[in-house]
């Protein structure tokens, strides 16, 4: 019953989708004619950038051009952008703020979502592969010297989970001589070893990987974003999570190195979104439908060192 | 280069473990792929068709798919040992289906009458194969088994996608604190083709020893 009602719901925004912008969709729809859900209410809102914001000669006049914005992205990570099997949407955080910058710069919100890997993200953007990356990407100084970041448009943190019943670990501390999950390429590696130096790290490629690590004992603890960790567990009961986050991850949307005007034009639109309530929504309509509570203050840009 | 040469100490153990899964898969696959061949070349028919049963298995699985399998999937049965055993035991069993295919085109390259002549020596199948037959056909396959070695020295760097720190794994982890794929990953793969060169090496002198004129 859950289900007809909601293909019907899904059918019944569809049809509002359609009507409203049609060509939403990325191209890569599982079900031809399928549109988005909940995210269309968002875009139709979302606003355009003027056309004198379109510089001649910029990466924005490009991607205008090419009617089409290539975001590397995520097709796997939970509330954040992750593909939905029945629409072939790709839905989330992190993927609405794409289809809403697409809006801004193209008119229309036409993304083209590059699956990246974490360790091929600077080489996406440094050789033009796709024009931005949002994908809980860390702003670190580091990766700065890189890419060029705009925002940070998020704020997050690492947190630990632990099955459930599990005793002895109440802060990062306690780590230290324990086997502990992290997934590869995440900062919760370097975190891990600066809080916890005698803690052994195993590294799996996914978080669902690294959720059925745990559960089979191949650590004792998780260490991952905590906005992942709250959809987990809240799909699955068997763990638990320790307490709140102890690093401070802010999110930045990954430009190509040196790109200024580029940054620039982002980050005016995250002041934007930020200030006509869009960024609270889109917080409302993924993360915060786990988190409890109003959407948080959207971080202030260019605060954090490499932004 | 700096971002390489900063992290040479996490570069070396990682390259430790893919020698060491290198070394041990490599023993591990050529004792199964030796058992399948003389399975495959048995006059006894069950066994030549659980031989090919294997080959057809492992050679038509991806490796990715047997890692994820036996590391996630075993422990639901009750089976879990630790990760690097995991890794070693699957790369050994795979790429024994590719070793055993090569052996048996050597054994098909021995011509009937030597086994023929072993038979009536009084020779058994068992001394045939072993005195005859195998030594025999390993000289005309060492080229192909060098290739099957390299091969699955770059296999073994899918044990990272499973938790291993292998070489991979290590280079994954520096990048990740220094955000240099480019030098990064032309060091490791540097340190893989200078393995695989070795190999080349190796089997290319080994060849030009052994080789049968015929």
């Amino acid at each position: 019953m859950v289900s007809l009602k909601r293909m019907a719901a899904v059918a019944a925004v569809s049809l509002v989708g359609l009507s409203a912008c049609a060509g939403t969709d990325s191209g890569s729809s599982a079900v031809p004619g399928a549109a988005t859900s909940g995210g269309n209410d968002l875009l139709a809102g979302a606003p355009v950038a003027a056309a004198t914001d379109i510089l001649p000669g910029s990466t924005m006049e490009k991607i205008k051009k090419r009617g089409e914005l290539i975001v590397g992205g995520s097709l796997d990570a939970p509330l954040l952008s992750q593909q939905n099997p029945v629409t072939g949407e790709i839905e989330g955080f992190d993927a609405d703020m794409g289809k809403a910058l697409a809006k801004y710069i193209i008119g229309e919100p036409k993304v083209k979502i590059v699956n990246a890997a974490s360790e091929t993200r600077e080489a996406l953007l440094s050789n033009g592969t796709v024009d931005v990356v949002l994908q809980t990407y860390t702003i670190t100084p580091e990766r700065a010297e890189q890419v060029a970041f705009a925002g940070p448009y998020y704020s997050s943190g690492l947190t630990i989970a632990v099955k459930k019943g599990a005793t002895g670990i109440t802060k990062p501390e306690d780590l230290n001589g324990k086997t502990v999950i992290a997934g590869a390429n995440t900062p919760a590696i370097p975190a891990i070893k600066k809080l916890a130096p005698q803690a052994e790290i195993v590294t799996f490629g996914s978080d669902p990987e690294c959720m059925q690590a745990l559960k089979q004992d191949r650590g004792v603890a998780y260490v991952q974003d905590e906005t992942l960790l709250i959809a987990n567990a809240q799909k699955d009961p068997s763990i638990q999570i320790i307490g709140s986050p102890f690093t401070s991850d802010p999110y930045g949307i990954g430009l190509k190195h040196g790109d200024e005007q580029f940054k620039k034009f982002v980050n005016d639109w995250l002041v934007k979104i930020q200030g006509d309530g869009l960024w609270q929504k889109t917080w409302k309509n993924s993360l915060g439908t786990v988190v409890q509570g109003e959407a948080p203050t959207p971080p202030q840009i260019g605060s954090v060192p490499g932004s | 280069m700096s971002a390489f040469l900063d992290h040479l100490p996490e570069f070396w153990e990682g390259l430790i473990v893919t020698l060491q899964l290198i070394a041990a898969s490599f023993a591990g696959a050529v004792v199964v792929g030796f058992v399948i061949t003389a399975m495959r070349v048995s006059p006894v028919g069950v066994l030549r068709g659980i031989g090919t049963a294997y080959v057809e298995t492992f050679q038509n699985l991806p490796l990715l798919v047997l890692l994820v399998l036996a590391v996630f999937g075993l422990p639901e049965i009750g089976i879990k040992a630790s990760l690097l055993v995991t890794a070693v035991v699957v790369i050994a069993l795979y790429e024994a289906a590719y070793i055993a295919e090569a052996l048996r085109s050597g054994v098909n390259s021995i011509a009937v009458g030597q086994g023929e002549a072993a038979r009536a020596l009084g020779l058994t199948f068992g001394q045939s194969l072993r005195h005859v037959v195998l030594p025999q056909a390993l000289r005309t396959v060492i080229q192909p088994m060098g290739n099957i070695f390299i091969a699955l020295t770059m296999n073994t760097a899918l044990a990272g996608a499973v938790g291993v720190v292998d070489l991979t794994a290590a280079a994954n982890r520096v990048n990740l604190m220094e955000a240099q794929p480019i030098p990064i990953f032309v060091g490791a793969g540097l340190a893989y083709a200078l393995i695989a060169a070795c190999v080349g090496l190796v089997t290319g002198r080994l060849e030009r020893r052994l080789v049968m004129v015929r």
